[in-house]
């Protein structure tokens, strides 16, 4: 089959699937879940088939690089806005992520959502914000890249808001859109300043035109602005605050949120910019110093967490600022390959975490720590899921995980030998970063495969009983007792035992299973990915001093948190720790108060001030006509009904000048 | 074709002399009939409307010849969708008067004023010569009082009459200074014809003057900060379907006016005030952003944020570049679509809960009446500028407008303005989202003793008029093309022809 005389091209049709897969629910499935799920579903494969033509069509030979859209806008001489599509290896690798996990989240979402009222209004968002996040990725101009990014701003307001009875749902939802919008004002002005100089949106363009002047101060301060609207989309520091309280939306809509949409989409966005970034150490330093700050903050918050959601939320700041250090240390002439591999993995390994947390928070009725702890255990089903995640998550070999960090681990170090500043902070962050991951990853699995439970189940059964103990005499004892013989074993022949008790616990349905198998599949083996030659990754020559003191320090954090998890009630490591340090932790150290403090306060009073005195103008003008009448009025009682002498002298004088007038003429 | 436009001009301003003499007969006029008359009216002059605007046909008669003044209609790109927005918002009023029933006067007169207004807006933007186009922009203002004096709200007494003097008081004082600004231009350009008055080449320091007084008189039409003060006042009392032709139809003209009296003719005297009228315009929009975040009143906010929005529209047309002009166009009608739909939900929320206060705890919107929870959130999406809804191209290509101004305007200044207005637009979403945040997901927090009050949903006709602007708000989002090439080589010829 030929694709390339197809009318619609596979790199439009990723977009346009699950577009319209959001707008037929919206029209179609009006009161039936069961509807809306099979719309649902052919739409998340259908969507999947195209990012596999796409594959194919790579695989096969040259792409067509360049598709349309809706036209080129006609805005006048001084600039092009062409709103085409740019396919390349990247997009084509990323948008089979995408699809993979948004088949993934919509399958498990209906187990999920099943009883819930609103299931068809998250699963049409999902699929929006999917047909959003494959704008973006699969997009060669900036107006488009915004168009799939504030979407998915919107998108991802109404997913954390679905539970909108609950206030704290209404205020995460707020404040993740007021947040991200915040930092999108500066990008959307970085970008306006990069397009009126190149004279079009064309992102290509705009990086060839704007390499040739890469020492410029205004490329600098447009590619700092956008180094800040990428920081909000991806919760970095100093907007990284959002994130954990969006664990107010469903576990579905985070895996999606987190795994491989909007916090990812930074990454491809700087990505398309690399070429420039390389070029610019003042705005790789911003960005590293933004992206260190955040991925070793959010690891050591992480640990502290005493939500497992939140401290996946965590570990999402921390891994997409593993990603942005990767692009900060990129050296000129270097492909930001690296960042959109460790992109692949984490989309792989977070989405499989979330979602099989979702699946034990339903078990067992939440995601604190005393509740998710020893669940692995009783439910050894999530066992092998929950293992190859973490272990993707922590980075050992040979998991995707591995792979793609210690890469970037290696590459920043190469060019932190350079001098180079930016390299310097990433190479910085990493070496503490990576003990601290491993740390975190393993107090997570201690928790949820800690044995002690059923004890602690006993201890409060025998609490229970003792309570329960009736008086019972002796005689009676020994009259109802059942027969012994001389040993003290009973006469009776013993009762058969149980039958191996079944676990009929609920799990979702064997393709939703399937699903997060090839999650965690690709997190294991993804690795493989390197070989590819669609990815241009140097995987020949590692440091091997540098591999093998990661995996030690490594081995040596995860051997502390087993000794600091020992004889805990949980097996919870962080509960060493002082109960303040949890308690602020699990608050984001109070920054919530210092955005109010500092943004939200100021903001509000200036309103009530504007609002006073727009108030005041406006009964001023109000007042007006009123005011009016009562002079008039006013004027009429100073009025006598009699022809005054000065108006006598005013018709005189008009009179002369009429005169004077015509005499001169 | 002739007749299309015959019929898109003056068809209504017949119909709303029908309905007056109707509303004045002693006998009482079946509801119905008056309801059939209107709609047929409305719908007949929308179809005229688009006929006119495929087959573009023109007329041209002597009207006053002592004073050389010309009867020329006819339409461009630029007045074409303008003048089919304000017939398909008037179609859609007449149908929202149905379901809210009219208090204060007959229905006959309501819908006399809804045409009348039609009338004078089709003609304003069919109007080739700038005499006929000024009064037909002063025919509208009469209904428009009508409207907000006698079937305004009545909960606070005096509050109508009072809202109703203060608009047309302020806008007719503002009509006065556009008249002395066009009689001025008429004299200094030698011609009220409109296309001829482009090229006319009047001396610089005149056109500052003329585009002074013009735009004085044209702000409070606008609104432009500070001129804004009657807008509020104006939209709260007014009944829905007042509301929907204010801000879709009324508040378009002024834009309108700027456009073709001064942005065209007055292009290098405009060029000198436009740092002037950038800077009220990013003023306005953060001034009305920021007391939309305090207002207590739903229909209040929806009102200054029109004024926000009208900010950015000015601030568009103040960079002068084609894209800015473009950006202007596309968000003066965006604006109509939006504001007309988010005043037919909230008028219709405010009909349900007999008030707007924002305080009361209330259930969600979204749970209690879905089509009215779904059209006030898609509304405020569009308003905030989410993208694939209307709101979204003029927002964006205003700041990249404002970022690269036409020749003649400070750089740096603009760039100024253009971050500023990019910080309005989060103002925009703060807003937008504390509406969504009380009405929308509710602000009820389940501790209140009283059991909840249940509204009905849309129905009917409401439905029909809420669901066809909100197919508009998402089809003008996703293609933006179809009015961008219609607008393309008029303001092709308004740039060009001036320079």
């Amino acid at each position: 089959m030929n694709l390339q005389a197809w009318p619609v091209q596979p790199g439009q049709l990723v977009v346009l699937v699950p577009a319209a897969t959001a707008v037929l629910m919206v029209l179609l499935a009006r009161r039936s879940n069961a509807v809306n799920f099979a719309i649902a579903i052919l739409g998340a494969l259908l969507g999947l088939g195209a990012a596999g033509l796409l594959a194919a069509q790579a695989a096969r030979g040259p792409l067509p690089a360049d598709l349309p859209t809706i036209g080129a806008l006609p805005v006048g001489p001084g600039i092009a806005i062409p709103l085409r599509l740019h396919i390349d290896h990247i997009a084509v690798l990323v948008t089979g992520a995408v699809a993979i996990v948004s088949l993934t989240v919509q399958a498990f979402a209906r187990w999920y959502l099943f009883h819930d009222p609103r299931y068809r209004q998250f699963a049409a968002t999902v699929a929006l914000f999917t047909a959003a996040m494959q704008l973006v990725v699969v997009s060669d101009d900036v107006l488009l890249t915004l168009v799939g990014w504030e979407l998915m701003g919107w998108c991802s307001y109404l997913l954390i808001g679905h539970d909108s009875e609950r206030e704290k749902a209404r205020r995460a939802a707020y404040k993740a859109f007021l947040v991200t919008r915040f930092a999108d004002a500066p990008f959307v002005v970085g970008i306006a300043a990069l397009a009126v100089v190149a004279q079009t949106t064309s992102i290509r363009a705009i990086v060839q035109h704007w390499s040739a002047l890469s020492g410029s101060l205004t490329l600098t301060a447009a590619l700092i602005c956008i180094i800040c609207g990428v920081a909000g989309k991806s919760a970095q520091v100093p907007f990284q605050d959002w994130l954990p309280d969006a664990m107010e939306g469903p576990t579905p809509a985070s895996a999606l949120i987190h795994a491989a949409t909007m916090v990812a989409a930074g990454t491809i966005v700087l990505a398309r910019f690399a070429p420039l970034l390389a070029g610019n150490g003042t705005a790789r330093l911003v960005l590293a110093i933004s992206a260190g700050l955040s991925t070793v903050f959010a690891a050591a918050l992480a640990f502290c967490q005493h939500d497992l959601k939140r401290l996946l939320a965590w570990s999402t700041v921390s891994q997409v600022g593993l990603m942005l250090l990767a692009i900060a240390a990129l050296r000129p002439g270097v492909t930001p390959d690296l960042a959109v591999l460790h992109l692949l993995s984490h989309a792989a390994f977070k989405a499989l975490l979330f979602l099989v947390v979702g699946w034990l928070a339903v078990l067992t009725g939440s995601t604190v720590v005393e509740r998710l702890s020893g669940a692995v255990t009783d439910h050894p089903r999530t066992r092998r899921l929950v293992a190859a995640g973490l272990l993707a998550l922590a980075g050992v070999p040979p998991t995707m995980g591995f792979v793609s960090k210690d890469l970037i681990v290696d590459e920043a170090l190469r060019s932190a030998a350079d001098r180079d500043a930016a390299s310097v902070v990433a190479a910085l962050a990493l070496i503490i970063v990576v003990p601290l991951t491993a740390a975190y990853a393993m107090r997570a699995w201690l928790v949820l495969t800690h044995r002690t439970v059923s004890e602690r189940y006993q201890e409060l059964d025998v609490i229970d009983d003792s309570r329960s103990v009736r008086e019972v005499g002796l005689a009676e004892m020994l009259r109802e007792a059942e027969p012994v013989d001389a040993h003290g074993h009973a006469l009776e022949p013993a009762p058969a035992p149980d039958p191996e008790p079944v676990d009929d616990s609920p799990r979702p349905p064997i393709p939703t299973r399937g699903l997060l198998w090839v999650l965690a599949l690709v997190a294991v083996f993804g690795g493989v990915l390197i070989l590819s030659p669609w990815l241009t990754v140097d995987y020949l020559h590692p440091n091997w001093w540098i591999v093998a003191s990661a995996l030690m320090a490594m081995a040596a954090a995860a051997i502390l948190v087993r000794a600091m998890a020992l004889r805990t009630v949980y097996g919870d490591a962080a509960a060493r720790l002082p109960r303040y340090v949890r308690s602020v932790a699990s608050r984001g150290l109070d920054l919530d108060r210092v955005y109010v403090a500092l943004v939200a306060t100021p903001v509000l009073a200036l309103a009530r001030v504007v609002a006073r005195l727009d108030g005041a103008g406006e009964r001023g003008v109000a007042a007006l006509p009123g005011a009016a009448e009562r002079f008039g009025r006013w004027s009429e009682t100073k009025h006598r009904r009699t022809p005054t002498t000065g108006l006598v002298a005013v018709a005189l004088g008009v009179l002369v000048i009429g005169l004077l007038g015509v005499t001169l003429w | 074709m002739v007749a299309a436009l015959w019929v898109a001009g003056v068809l209504p301003l017949l119909t709303a002399a029908v309905l007056l003499a109707l509303s004045r007969l002693p006998r009482r006029v079946p509801e119905t009939a008056v309801f059939v008359i209107s709609l047929a009216s409305a719908a007949i002059s929308l179809v005229a409307a688009v006929l006119v605007v495929w087959r573009r046909p023109s007329v041209d008669l002597p009207w006053v010849p002592g004073l050389g003044l010309r009867w020329q209609l006819g339409v461009d790109g630029i007045s074409g969708p303008l003048l089919v927005l304000a017939a398909a918002v008037t179609v859609l009023a007449v149908l929202q008067v149905r379901t809210e029933p009219t208090k204060g006067g007959s229905p006959a007169l309501h819908q006399a004023c809804l045409a009348a207004v039609q009338g004078g807006a089709a003609l304003t933007f069919l109007a080739r010569d700038a005499v006929l186009f000024f009064v037909a922009f002063e025919i509208v203002l009469i209904p428009m009082w009508v409207l907000i004096a006698v079937f305004g709200d009545r909960s606070e007494p005096g509050r109508a009459k009072a809202a109703a003097t203060t608009f047309v008081l302020y806008t007719v004082a503002g009509s006065t200074i556009m008249l002395t600004g066009i009689v001025g231009l008429v004299y200094a350009g030698g011609t009220a014809d409109l296309a001829r008055l482009s090229g006319s080449g009047i001396p610089a320091g005149q056109q500052t003057l003329l585009a002074a007084v013009l735009l004085l008189g044209l702000a409070v039409k606008v609104p432009l900060w500070p001129l804004h003060s009657w807008l509020p006042a104006a939209h709260t009392t007014a009944p829905t379907s007042g509301s929907m032709v204010l801000a879709a139809v009324l508040l378009k003209m002024g834009t309108y006016g700027v456009v073709r009296l001064v942005v065209g003719p007055l292009h290098e005297g405009f060029a000198r005030l436009a740092p002037i009228v950038g800077t009220l315009a990013v003023i306005g929009i953060l001034w009305a952003g920021l007391i939309c975040l305090v207002e207590r009143s739903l229909k209040r906010v929806i009102a200054y944020s029109s004024v926000a929005h009208m900010g950015v529209v000015m601030l568009a047309l103040a960079s002068g570049s084609a894209l800015g002009l473009q950006a202007a166009l596309y968000g003066n009608l965006a604006h109509g679509v939006i504001s007309a739909l988010l005043f037919a939900v909230v008028g219709g929320l405010k009909h349900r809960w007999h008030g707007d206060d924002l305080q009361l705890a209330r259930p969600g919107a979204r749970d209690l009446s879905p089509r009215l929870g779904l059209a006030l959130v898609l509304g405020l999406a569009a308003s905030l500028g989410v993208p694939a809804l209307a709101g979204f191209w003029a927002e964006f290509l205003t700041v990249v407008a404002a970022w690269s101004p036409a020749d003649g305007r400070s750089v740096g200044y603009f760039r100024v303005l253009a971050a500023l207005a990019a910080l309005g637009a989060v103002l925009g979403a703060a807003y937008a989202l504390r509406v969504a945040r009380l009405v929308w997901a509710g602000s009820d927090t389940g501790d209140a003793r009283e059991p909840v009050a249940k509204w009905p949903d849309l129905h009917a006709a409401e439905w029909v008029v809420v669901s066809t602007l909100a197919l508009a708000v998402v089809v003008l989002g996703v293609w933006p093309n179809g009015l961008m090439q219609l607008a393309a080589p008029v303001v092709r010829d308004l740039l060009g022809v001036a320079r």
